[in-house]
């Protein structure tokens, strides 16, 4: 349980990390913003979202 | 009315009206050091949200973020992301943190070391290596003050006396406040500084260009590669990306002032709360970041640290004197508040673990307050002296905080998972990353485009770990803490 938990929560810092040099690029351009910064923002808004569930795991764990 | 007058006066009407406020809110608590240091552990969600956003807050953010969207584009996208990466990591270890602190009655994180390795020496000397870190980075705060007071007075008046005058009012505010009082003041700067930069981060774009998308477009034409990292090994391309946001992510809450906020906190749950919720509010960044590329949209050429009064100067040049007055108003509050809680930590960990640990001085609480409060008085004026004589190095002394304050995060950290580890293992890491964290400090890019400073953090943890291999700690048990701190 606690290795899923981990798993979980790396997931965002993957994409916030690892994961933008794949990601590189200004296009396709989102409401004229560059995609880039648009990945990075939504990664950033659903954090919460993954940390909630890690604390859900732990409630049933 | 002059311009200069007018945004002037209301900086003046907003520092001092904040100042009001918070007195008004902290009256009636008795002071001692736990209530000075820590708030007496009595923070809700709320006050720590705010304290903790106040951190995030500080002139680097309100004026570094823009600069860093003028001067250098898509690297500053890892302001955004650092905090997040932090919040989660600190999900998982700070609530542990906190809970032993609660047990244990810790109020630093030199009292952290000190409890948990069992050892004295390390504790005092990491204090003293916090404490000499700190007191250049207020220095930091004050040149975001002097760049903000220097646009709002239109050039006409040298800024020095006014932001030495800023400066002292704040150190005497939170003399007598302690951590309470900035915390509340944190809510009228916080309020101002959201106002402000929202304002910033979507007018100006509509302004200027009707859309956000039209201002990408038109910095896209006048420089293609401004939106993306640079190639994995060139200076500030995405090898040095990855390596500073786990860097900096890593030493986020390392600095004295964050172990205050941490325990300040009413409960582990109180703390672990906000770390789940603190992402959203990062998302904020994004507008100063709109507000930094407007400005390089609208008024290219600003060189060097100009870039860092990009957006303020845009506001100065289109704009009538009450705006300049009021985002520069709430600028300064982001500058003074964060110097306020800093000098704060850097006095705490110099009363309690130099002075009591080291020398057997102010052991009682009466002295210990007379002491913490001298001290705040004290690294105020060494704050402002070096301010005054060293104004060049500053850009070095922003690196050097963070890649030195960083340096204790396998300590903090490992001493909550490994047993082996021994204070000899972090005290000889600890060596060796702020000995190659110093030796690079004039290189923004080390080999293969990797943050130097994320070099030194790596070997640290490894002589750490190597260190805690060979030689194990002798008495694996440390000070056990209720309800297991593992949990």
């Amino acid at each position: 349980m606690n290795v899923l938990r981990v798993l979980t929560a790396a997931v965002p810092v993957l994409m916030l990390s690892f994961a933008v040099p794949l990601l590189n690029r200004v296009e396709p351009r989102v409401f004229g913003f560059p995609f880039l910064l648009v990945w990075i923002a939504c990664w950033v808004a659903i954090t919460p979202l993954f940390l909630y569930f890690v604390q859900r795991l732990e409630r049933k764990a | 009315m002059k311009p200069e007058v007018v945004a002037l006066a209301i900086i003046a009407v907003i520092v001092l009206g904040t100042i009001a406020f918070a007195l008004s809110a902290v009256r009636r608590f008795r002071m001692n050091p736990h209530e000075y240091i820590v708030g007496s552990r009595s923070f809700g969600a709320l006050l720590l949200w705010i304290l903790l956003a106040g951190e995030i807050y500080t002139s680097f953010t309100f004026l570094g973020a823009a600069g860093w969207a003028y001067g250098k584009g898509a690297p500053a996208f890892y302001i955004l992301a650092y905090g997040t990466i932090a919040y989660t990591i600190g999900f998982f270890y700070l609530p542990l943190v906190w809970r032993i602190g609660k047990e244990r009655g810790l109020l630093t994180w030199p009292d952290y070391l000190i409890d948990r390795y069992g050892s004295k020496t390390l504790g005092v000397s990491v204090a003293i290596l916090q404490f000499f870190i700190t007191v250049p980075y207020v220095t930091l705060q004050l040149t975001g003050l002097q760049i903000l007071l220097t646009i709002a007075g239109y050039g006409r008046y040298n800024a020095t006396v006014a932001v030495s005058a800023a400066f002292i009012l704040i150190a005497l505010f939170v003399f007598t406040t302690g951590l309470r009082g900035a915390a509340w003041a944190s809510v009228v700067k916080d309020a101002l500084v959201l106002l402000a930069v929202i304002f910033a981060g979507t007018f100006l774009p509509l302004h200027f260009f009707g859309s956000t998308g039209a201002m990408f477009g038109h910095i896209l034409q006048a420089h293609p590669h401004w939106l993306t990292l640079a190639a994995p090994t060139a200076n500030y391309g995405s090898a040095w990306y990855v390596s500073t946001v786990l860097l900096t992510s890593i030493g986020f809450f390392m600095g004295p002032a964050n172990a205050q906020s941490i325990y300040s906190a009413r409960s582990a749950e109180t703390v672990r709360r906000n770390m789940m919720l603190m992402p959203l509010y990062q998302l904020v960044i994004i507008f100063v970041l709109l507000a930094g590329f407007t400005a390089l949209a609208v008024m290219p050429g600003l060189k060097g640290t100009q870039a860092d009064q990009s957006f303020v100067l845009l506001l100065q040049r289109y704009f009538p004197a009450w705006v300049v007055g009021v985002v520069a108003g709430a600028g300064c509050l982001a500058a003074l508040l964060p110097a306020s809680v800093l000098l704060l930590g850097a006095a705490s960990i110099f009363s309690k673990n130099v002075l009591t640990d080291a020398f057997g001085v102010a052991t009682t609480d009466r002295s210990r307050m007379i002491w913490t409060r001298a001290l705040v008085l004290i690294c105020a004026v060494l704050a402002l002296v070096l301010w005054i004589f060293a104004k060049t190095s500053l850009v070095d002394l922003l690196l050097f905080y963070y890649n030195g304050i960083t340096q204790l995060a396998p300590g903090v950290i490992l001493a909550l998972f490994w047993p082996r580890v021994s204070a000899w293992a972090v005290g000889a890491g600890l060596v060796v990353g702020e000995v190659l964290a110093a030796y690079t400090l004039h290189l923004s890019t080390g080999p293969f485009g990797i943050n130097p400073g994320f070099i030194a953090l790596l070997a640290n943890l490894a002589v750490c770990a190597g260190v805690a291999m060979f030689f194990p700690r002798r008495h694996l048990q440390r000070p056990q803490v209720e309800a297991g701190i593992t949990a």
